[in-house]
């Protein structure tokens, strides 16, 4: 018989110092595009490089919508002038105001502003719920890591639930698929309130690659109302836990002009 | 003589009753059926509870008998207890049956229902009453036949047929090893009436007290529903109709129990071991058994016969302790363990009773009686779900109904062997409390999986979906037999002292003083109680509140003795007052805590599927198969079809499979009964060849025989 | 490869034309036949030991063309050279009925179900089509997506399930009922329906139901350039991504006769190989905590998270997003950062290796996984099974030996096999694979060769071509067809996910319902690369 406690015990303490220090590792995140001022006619072949037109030009600058960004590379390599790219994983912000977003099941008295953090007594208990809408499998499997020794969302009071009866957070990911629609839609009316919603990944956002169309939505934010965004294809398991820290009203937004922190 | 004015006012109504039910026009017989039947159950109960309560026995002569002796009644108060069983629970089943009744109005006589039904009460409460051997032994065929006839009265059904003859069959059978008991009895004491034999069996051989034991052990064991002749139990009831159902259960199972305490305990007294040792046994096995079988089973009413069987067995079981501790000396703990026998006994009447009205009305409104096609009834027939589940909590011996009282008891009755000095019937006694712990544990799986499977969740059929709430005619003597349930196990401080005043004239000391002492006023004088453990409770702080809290509301052992005087200490009544209390604080909490949130109904989590259908959800088959998978050397049910069907090499359509459940009593008792009278009979046949010169020299053969047999007689 | 130097026999049966064609650095066959004759010619060609790959249905102006792909595991006299063979079925589009295949191939059954649900296709002999695609109690019939006429960019507003609608049940059984899972279901899954049939402790029958992750990859694609196509082709499984990216580039480069660097060849074996280990690493640790041995599971998790950080330090993106592309790569690694990833992950396979020795040790693991979730090597072969699973049950076939790409025809390597296709089998055979992918990614950076990583001149269409690789969970296949314009416009893919998917409930029926978790972890399959 193995003697898995030992084994253990030796392993040694792996998990990562975020959020109280900044995780630096190589390799924990893909990193971001950064926007810049436009240097002449080349830097507009960039803009056009982009599959999913989150670059834009805004007068003299390139700007990003992250909520698109699929993290194709074309705006850093093969490009003349490239983007510069920066590493860094709080790209949490909460969501924009509801225009028209579809208000399921919501009372009157649960209205309340995207992002809004859900109270100090969820700030080292909160539960989520995870559903998938389709997704490629990669943030799904980025949420998975969350778990494991390197990230364990356990020592900040965080919790996978089974159902979504116990939940305060619903994360989901992937394009919101037609046929996924009434599973999540079911389970956001399951959750009693105080609930929110964290749509994690460019597909969740903004339909990636694959959406709009007959099949998947423009973002899950058409299907329930959606409180906190994390972007990223997929989102590392670090910009994650920043979105939950957002919702429990532990971290700060990314704060628009810096970019990605 | 109040006893003696009900009981003939009692006759009176069933007399009554059975004419006016003749004459009366068929849509009327089961409200005719229902005053009339209440009225003499009323009777019944009045003159039960005076015999019980007033300790005034009474006795009658009748009529001579042609061989000598008179026939003779009686009413001790042994009898007042039963008589009263008998009124409580024919009271409620008399008012359901004015409702119930009219499933049967085109297709039966009901006319013939009324009659059997009034002959079928007479008979029972004229075995109750009987006081010599030819009485009982009338009245007790009288009563096999009615309930015989009243089990089998759909019997336009071949398996009802069926059934009710194996239930006349062994009932005979077993009424045949009775009368013979009787019959010893009265061949050893010279006389037949009840008085005699009690004095003269002391004086008996002990080969003769142990055949007169087998012989009304086993006889009375039949209409008891005993291992290993039950095997008509659980085809009898779900044949019947409900309200039968009831009082085959409720009323005429006790009657094998009173045929054994009657002359185990009242004319003979028990000081063999081997006898109590038997008797437990029996009640251990028949116990298990029972809630084995009543767990696999989606019948409603099979599963409550089965619930039966397990339910006389730990009345037995609580029996054969009793005998066991009057013989070896313990006078004190044998009447607990009597109590605990006959207080469950009471407790079973009533809360079975319950069920199977309960399930009567269900297959009324619902159309099924199997689990499997019922359920979510909980939203249509809200009352009958509530006392379905009363019942359920009582037989599942939940805190605080009845049957928490009556188990408990027993199994601490059990417990108390550790004071006997033989190792072997502390080991016997060891495995029996073992016995029936297992059983408590499978009797709530049992009633969880009735009341879930049949109230909660979605309607499985649509007949169950459809279902309307039943009506008050037959809603109200549930209510009632709910209401009695919750009451006899909240007050077992006043339930304990009458059924041992019950036992006190079969010679037996009072368990009142043992069981439920008040002790909370120290000034009273405490009858036989040591001043140390009236001193230990009071160190316990138990006079606090002395003033307020009323009497008597512990049931306590003590052994009397200087050190560790209390044994065990259990209060149902003062339990159901602190459990109010913490219940309205809780609701007081909540209230304010949450008085401004709303609540939001949503329909229950399933995955996320685009919609939940009934044959998505759990079957009380799935529910009870980890028992049938455990105990499956036992069940050995029969595989009938195991197949596949495909198209296409590897497109299945259909896959079937089927088990029928075999009983254990019959695969070792009936089977082999039937073949061994199959071979007999057969032997005999061979007599049977048809040839006239053959017969004739047969007659000629018998009288040759008792020409010479007379010479020497 | 020359087309005169084919030596592939026809059948005598066959009586329409056969076109012989290059197909990369091979040659494909494509035998144009009757209707009647598919039977017959399927059967002929898995006698000789062709395996069936799938089924591609193209709607083209005017006739519909269902193309049955083959390709032979041995080489014989019969099949020469040819390393690819295509029957190919033509219809006018007005006919809609088709002879299924069903008898012959069995693998076919999905196939077919799918193309009846997305083209409308009629495939007669199938005795169960519908509900399969788009769910019958979400979608009303005669939706036809994948039709040229519907516009994928306009959402259905009109629908009319079948308010009917109950799902099949085909056990019949006093007290049997059918427990739902999912799509929803607990911890963190993929969306997919299972109905396990029982009467209490036993699955009696098991039946999944997919595509609740359905985006219709092979509709949107359509219309597209070649490189946002090759977004979707690695974006539609991320946990493949490279292989699948791979497959997709490989097909452009077929079609474009487009020549690839040896260094960019090597390059791709060697990511190929890190993301198999680091797929197999990440499927051990699912394996551990199906299975609830905790510790165990951790130290997977570790050994995963090593492997992602490394590929996101060596590629800039931990799931290898965004490397392959029609030529080669899109970047280039230094010689330095490469030797380091590949010790690190030579280190990294040391710790699984003594991961593995403790989970052998450990009898309560083991006993979860042997002798439950088995695959015979007749239901493997009958459904032509690809992967990890094939081989645990003793089908070894792998497309790195049997039609090599990238330079896997120059490294040495075994293809691990198992006979039981218990969950202890597939066990060994994921951790036998890992072993080999760290061997080749060592002999790969050993022969690594300079030069650049992409190809100069990238020619683009118009042609078809199939494009496959070895992904992680078996034989990947990519089906491309380039219009004149050089946009994309049919593309279909074959996933290994879809073809083994199609025999997992061989291996869920007969075992308690607290095995099931296990069962799926020990397969280990993917249900977005079936869903496309």
């Amino acid at each position: 018989m193995a003697n898995w406690v030992f084994s253990g015990l030796r392993m040694g303490v792996k998990t990562t110092r975020y959020p109280r220090r900044a995780d630096e590792t190589p390799g924990v995140t893909p990193g971001l595009p950064l926007g810049r001022s436009l240097t002449g006619g080349e830097g507009r072949e960039v803009v056009a490089r982009c599959p999913t037109g989150a670059l834009m030009t805004d007068g003299d600058n390139i700007t990003i919508d992250y909520r698109r960004c699929v993290h194709c590379f074309r705006c850093a390599r093969g490009a003349s002038d490239p983007l510069p790219w920066q590493g860094g994983y709080q790209w949490a912000r909460a969501a924009a105001p509801p225009a028209q977003r579809r208000q399921v099941g919501v009372a009157a008295e649960e209205e309340r502003t995207p992002g809004q953090p859900l109270g100090t007594a969820f700030a080292r208990s909160l539960h989520v719920r995870v559903v998938d809408a389709g997704d490629c499998g990669a943030c799904l499997r980025e949420v998975k890591q969350l778990s494991n020794p390197y990230y364990n969302l356990h020592r900040l009071g965080f919790f996978i639930t089974p159902t979504p009866r116990q939940a305060d957070v619903l994360l989901v990911v992937g394009p919101g698929t037609d046929q996924m629609r009434t599973a999540l839609e079911k389970a956001y009316a399951a959750m009693p309130t105080p609930r929110r919603v964290l749509a994690v990944g460019a597909c969740a956002l903004s339909g990636g690659v694959f959406g709009p169309s007959f099949m998947c939505s423009d973002g899950i934010g058409s299907i329930i109302p959606v409180d906190a965004e994390v972007p990223g294809n997929p989102p590392p398991p670090l910009a994650i836990l920043h979105g939950l820290l957002l919702l429990a009203g532990r971290a700060g937004e990314r704060r628009e002009e810096e970019g990605p922190t | 003589m109040t006893e003696a004015t009900a009981v003939a006012v009692f006759f009176v109504l069933c007399g009554l009753g059975a004419l006016l039910g003749l004459v009366t026009k068929q849509e009327r017989n089961p409200v005719l059926l229902a005053l009339i039947g209440a009225a003499a159950a009323l009777a019944a109960c009045v003159a039960g509870a005076h015999a019980l309560f007033a300790a005034q026995p009474f006795a009658a002569h009748l009529w001579p008998l042609p061989t000598g002796g008179t026939l003779r009644i009686g009413l001790d108060r042994l009898s007042g207890l039963f008589l009263l069983i008998v009124g409580a629970v024919f009271l409620p089943t008399s008012v359901f049956s004015a409702g119930y009744l009219r499933r049967y109005l085109s297709h039966y006589s009901l006319r013939s229902f009324t009659v059997l039904y009034f002959g079928l009460f007479a008979s029972i409460t004229a075995v109750i009453i009987a006081r010599d051997v030819f009485s009982f032994l009338l009245t007790w065929e009288l009563m096999s036949i009615t309930s015989y006839l009243l089990v089998n009265f759909e019997y336009e059904r071949e398996q009802n047929v069926r059934a009710g003859y194996l239930m006349l069959a062994m009932g005979e059978g077993g009424t045949l090893a009775a009368a013979l008991a009787l019959l010893l009895l009265a061949s050893a004491a010279g006389a037949l009436d009840f008085s005699a034999l009690k004095a003269a069996g002391g004086s008996l051989s002990p080969e003769m007290r142990w055949s007169v034991f087998l012989l009304s052990f086993f006889g009375f064991g039949v209409k008891a529903g005993l291992v290993p002749f039950n095997s008509w139990l659980p085809r009898a009831h779900p044949v019947a109709p409900a309200n039968i159902s009831a009082l085959l259960s409720g009323v005429i199972l006790n009657l094998g129990i009173y045929g054994i305490v009657r002359v185990n305990l009242d004319l003979l007294r028990p000081d063999l071991m081997g006898t109590g040792v038997v008797t437990l046994i029996v009640g251990t096995i028949s116990a298990f058994v029972g809630i084995l079988y009543a767990t696999t089973e989606n019948d409603t009413k099979g599963m409550l016969a089965h619930s039966s069987i397990e339910n006389m067995g730990i009345v037995t079981a609580g029996l054969g302790a009793g005998f066991i501790f009057t013989a070896a000396g313990r006078p004190a703990l044998a009447a607990i363990a009597l109590v605990a026998a006959l207080y469950h006994m009471t407790n079973h009447s009533i809360y079975k009773a319950l069920l199977f009205l309960g399930a009567g009305t269900v297959d009324y409104r619902a159309g099924t009686r199997d689990l499997d096609r019922l359920g979510g009834l909980i939203h249509r027939m809200p009352w009958t779900a509530l006392f379905f589940l009363i019942g359920s909590l009582s037989i599942a011996a939940i805190y605080p109904f009845s049957g928490f009282a009556s188990e408990w008891l027993t199994l601490q009755a059990l417990l108390r062997s550790a004071e006997l000095s033989s190792t072997g019937i502390k080991i016997v006694f060891a495995l029996c409390g073992v016995g029936l712990a297992l059983t408590a544990a499978l009797a709530v799986t049992c009633f969880v999986k009735a009341f879930a499977m049949g109230f909660l969740g979605l309607a499985r059929s649509e007949q169950a979906g459809e279902a309307a709430e039943a009506p008050a005619s037959m809603l109200a003597p549930m209510g009632a037999l709910a209401v009695t349930s919750f009451i006899l196990g909240v007050v077992p401080t006043f339930v304990i002292p009458t059924l041992s005043g019950a036992l006190a004239p079969l010679g037996n000391p009072q368990a009142t003083a043992a069981l439920v002492p008040p002790f909370f006023a120290q000034e009273t004088d405490h009858a036989g109680l040591p001043a140390d453990f009236a001193a230990e409770f009071h160190d316990l702080g138990a006079q606090v509140g002395e003033r307020i809290i009323p009497g008597r509301g512990l049931v306590v052992l003590h052994r009397g003795g200087a050190a560790n005087p209390v044994v065990f200490a259990m209060s149902t009544s003062y339990g159901v007052v602190v459990l109010v209390l913490l219940l309205l604080i809780t609701w007081l909490v909540l209230a304010r805590v949450s008085h401004r949130r709303r609540i939001r109904r949503e329909v229950p989590w399933a995955g996320g599927v685009r919609q939940l259908f009934p044959e998505m959800t759990y079957t009380a088959t799935g529910f009870s198969n980890p028992v049938r998978v455990v105990f499956d050397a036992i069940l050995r049910p029969r595989t009938v079809e195991d197949t596949e069907e495909t198209v296409s090499a590897h497109f299945r359509v259909a896959i079937k499979r089927s088990e029928e459940p075999t009983h254990l009593v019959d695969r070792f008792v009936l089977e082999g009964l039937t073949r061994t009278l199959n071979v007999v009979a057969a032997w005999f046949a061979r007599m049977h060849h048809g040839r006239v010169n053959a017969y004739v020299a047969y007659v000629l053969v018998t009288l040759l025989v008792f020409l010479v047999a007379s010479a020497f007689v | 490869m020359q087309a005169s130097a084919i030596t592939f026999r026809v059948p005598e049966q066959l009586s329409g034309r056969v076109d012989v064609l290059p197909e990369g650095d091979r040659s494909r066959c494509e035998l144009h036949c009757e209707a009647g004759q598919l039977q017959e010619l399927s059967r002929w060609l898995r006698r000789r030991g062709f395996v069936f790959v799938g089924l591609i249905v193209e709607q083209e102006a005017e006739r519909w063309l269902l193309r049955y792909v083959f390709y032979p595991t041995q080489r014989t006299p019969e099949s020469g050279d040819s390393s690819w063979v295509h029957l190919l079925i033509s219809q006018p589009l007005a006919q809609t009925r088709f002879a299924s295949a069903i008898e012959t191939i069995p693998g076919i059954d999905w196939h077919e179900r799918e193309a009846e649900d997305l083209f409308g296709l009629v495939f007669e002999g199938h005795p169960k089509l519908g509900d399969f695609v788009l769910h019958d109690d979400a979608w009303q019939e005669g939706v036809a997506p994948m039709r040229k006429e519907f516009d994928a960019h306009t959402a259905v507003s009109h629908r009319a399930p079948d308010p009917h609608w109950r799902p099949k049940r085909i056990v019949h059984a006093a007290g049997a009922f059918a427990m739902p899972i999912g799509p929803v279901y607990t911890g963190v899954a993929e969306s997919a329906h299972f109905l396990l049939e029982t009467v209490g402790e036993d699955v009696i029958r098991a039946l999944p139901r997919f595509y609740y992750k359905h985006r219709a990859v092979e509709k949107i694609a359509e219309g597209r350039w070649p490189e946002d196509v090759l977004l979707l082709a690695e974006r539609f499984n991320g946990i493949s991504a490279f292989a699948h990216g791979l497959a997709f580039a490989q097909a452009l480069e077929a079609i474009g006769e487009t020549e690839v660097p040896p260094r960019a060849r090597t390059l791709r074996t060697l990511l190929a190989e890190l993301e198999r280990l680091r797929h197999h690493v990440g499927l051990i640790h699912d394996i551990c905590e199906s299975t609830a041995l905790t510790v165990a599971a951790s130290q997977a998790a570790i050994l995963e998270e090593e492997l992602l950080r490394l590929c996101g330090a060596l590629t800039g993106h931990r799931y290898l997003f965004g490397l392959a592309t029609c030529g080669g790569l899109t970047r280039d690694f230094r010689d330095a950062d490469l030797s380091s990833a590949v010790a690190r992950s030579g280190e990294i396979l040391r710790r699984l290796t003594e991961l593995e020795i403790k989970l052998i040790k450990t009898s309560s693991f083991l006993d979860r996984l042997e002798e439950v979730g088995i695959i015979t090597a007749k239901e493997a072969q009958a459904y032509g099974l690809v992967g990890p699973i094939a081989r645990a049950s003793g089908v070894a076939r792998d497309l790195r030996r049997v039609q090599p790409y990238a330079t896997y025809a120059q490294h040495t390597f075994e293809v691990p096999q198992e006979s039981e296709g218990d969950g202890y089998a597939r066990l060994r055979v994921l951790l036998a694979e890992a072993r080999e992918s760290t061997r080749i990614i060592s002999q790969a950076l050993s022969v690594l060769p300079g030069g650049p990583v992409r190809a100069e001149s990238i020619a683009c269409g118009p042609g078809a071509a199939l494009g496959w690789t070895e992904a992680p969970l078996g034989a990947a296949f990519h089906w491309v067809r380039l219009n004149e314009e050089g946009r994309v416009s049919r593309y279909r893919i074959i996933p290994p996910s879809f073809v083994n998917w199609h025999a997992f409930y061989l291996a869920a029926e007969a075992f308690a319902f607290q095995d099931f978790p296990i069962i799926l972890a020990s397969f280990g399959l993917s249900v977005t690369e079936n869903d496309r």
